[in-house]
């Protein structure tokens, strides 16, 4: 295994499909693994470690994971917790937008400009917190 | 029947953050949501099952659900009825897909032809099935159309013209209680509003018939083995009577 593999984080989002903060947090999970993180991030879906998937589940357990949640439920890290994993970080979009409150998301399906901005700093944030992750397993 | 919200068909989407088919199962609910047939669907985030509380586990068991799956993994038809209950319909967009003959997706985000197209074919099998099920008259078979034609296809008004933000119906109206029977404890969907409809109707406790009554409104929302009806009527009883009693102190302290 290489050790890029072994240092990779893990980021996931809610899956928030009826509210636009769930929209927000999906796509700065993309953000970083795909434009800031891409190599040593990677997500996965969280609905199947909703339903107990193992290999999903030892994935979580072995690797630093960051939940990212669009509501006060957290979904994902309740279900990160649920599968015997602790979060190394969790963040929740609403306090993006506590610090960021001329940023009005548009809706769910579209979450516009300000969306993606605020989606943008969210995962400059993460991103942050993944070379930390990064840095204390060497 | 009692005050419940109005039926509508639930859709689940897997909406899996790690394929492109994950982002279409949840383009093409949200399509359906908002523009193919507002009004008439409802949506939960499918890891709300497990994250949530007793009234997002009765989802499935109080709507009609349609699972909307990417993959052959079938988490969303899989999750449903493991924390809810078996969805009417499953359906599996990398199956429509090849079906349909169509070119898979490529990218989760951002701009994908082949991803928009496969979305819009989902979003109209989606929609027909939402027909199906609630029974009706399809709105017009697109969104484009409804706009174009302006009627339905009964000659009704254009439902399918406003468009509407999707909602998830966490923390929705679907009332959930349990009662104990037999030492288990028995989680009944719409049981408060069953007993607010026989109150409202003036039946005491204590009148003949009510046990029946209480049985005869749960089983509509609710299996109730043919074993379990007489320990369930007792249960039944006995919280309609705090129900009873309860009311009566509101009503007394008003």
């Amino acid at each position: 295994m290489s050790d890029a593999h072994d240092r990779e984080v893990i980021i996931i989002p809610c899956s928030g499909i009826g509210k636009a903060f769930g929209s927000v947090g999906r796509e700065a999970a993309y953000v970083v693994t795909e434009e800031l993180r891409p190599g040593c991030t990677s997500t996965v879906c969280l609905s199947l470690l909703t339903l107990g998937d193992e290999e999903i589940r030892r994935r979580v357990r072995e690797h630093p994971t960051i939940t990212i949640d669009g509501c006060p439920t957290a979904c994902a890290r309740v279900n990160v917790e649920q599968a015997g994993a602790n979060p190394a970080a969790t963040f929740r979009v609403f306090d993006v937008f506590r610090r960021h409150k001329e940023l009005k998301v548009r809706r769910v399906s579209d979450i516009g400009e300000a969306g993606e901005a605020m989606a943008r700093i969210l995962a400059e944030e993460i991103a942050d917190k993944v070379d930390e992750l990064r840095r204390d397993k060497e | 029947m009692p005050n419940l919200p109005e039926r509508k068909v639930g859709l689940i989407a897997c909406s899996g953050e790690d394929l492109p088919e994950g982002t279409v199962s949840r383009e093409a609910a949200l399509r359906v949501l908002e523009r193919l047939r507002p009004g008439r669907t409802v949506t939960l985030c499918l890891p709300l099952f497990l994250a949530g509380e007793e009234r997002e586990r009765a989802f499935a068991r109080f709507f009609p659900t349609i699972a909307i799956d990417g993959c052959d993994k079938r988490c969303a038809a899989r999750a449903t009825e493991m924390y809810s209950a078996r969805p009417a319909v499953s359906l599996v967009v990398s199956e429509l897909r090849e079906l349909l003959s169509l070119d898979p997706p490529k990218r989760v985000r951002g701009p994908d032809e082949a991803r928009e197209v496969l979305a819009l074919a989902t979003a109209e099998a989606l929609a027909g099935q939402v027909d199906n099920l609630l029974n009706r008259v399809p709105a017009a078979s697109s969104d484009a159309e409804a706009r174009g034609a302006g009627t339905r296809a009964d000659g009704g008004a254009p439902d399918a013209l406003e468009e509407t933000e999707a909602v998830c119906s966490c923390a929705s109206d679907i009332p959930v209680q349990t009662v104990e029977v037999d030492g288990r404890t028995l989680e009944l969907v719409a049981l408060p509003a069953v007993f607010a409809l026989l109150h409202e109707e003036g039946k005491h406790p204590s009148d003949d018939g009510t046990v029946e009554a209480l049985l005869d409104q749960v089983r509509i929302y609710n299996l109730v083995p043919p074993e379990s009806e007489a320990a369930l009527g007792r249960a039944l009883l006995n919280a309609y009577e705090a129900f009873w009693a309860r009311t009566a102190t509101i009503i007394g302290e008003e």
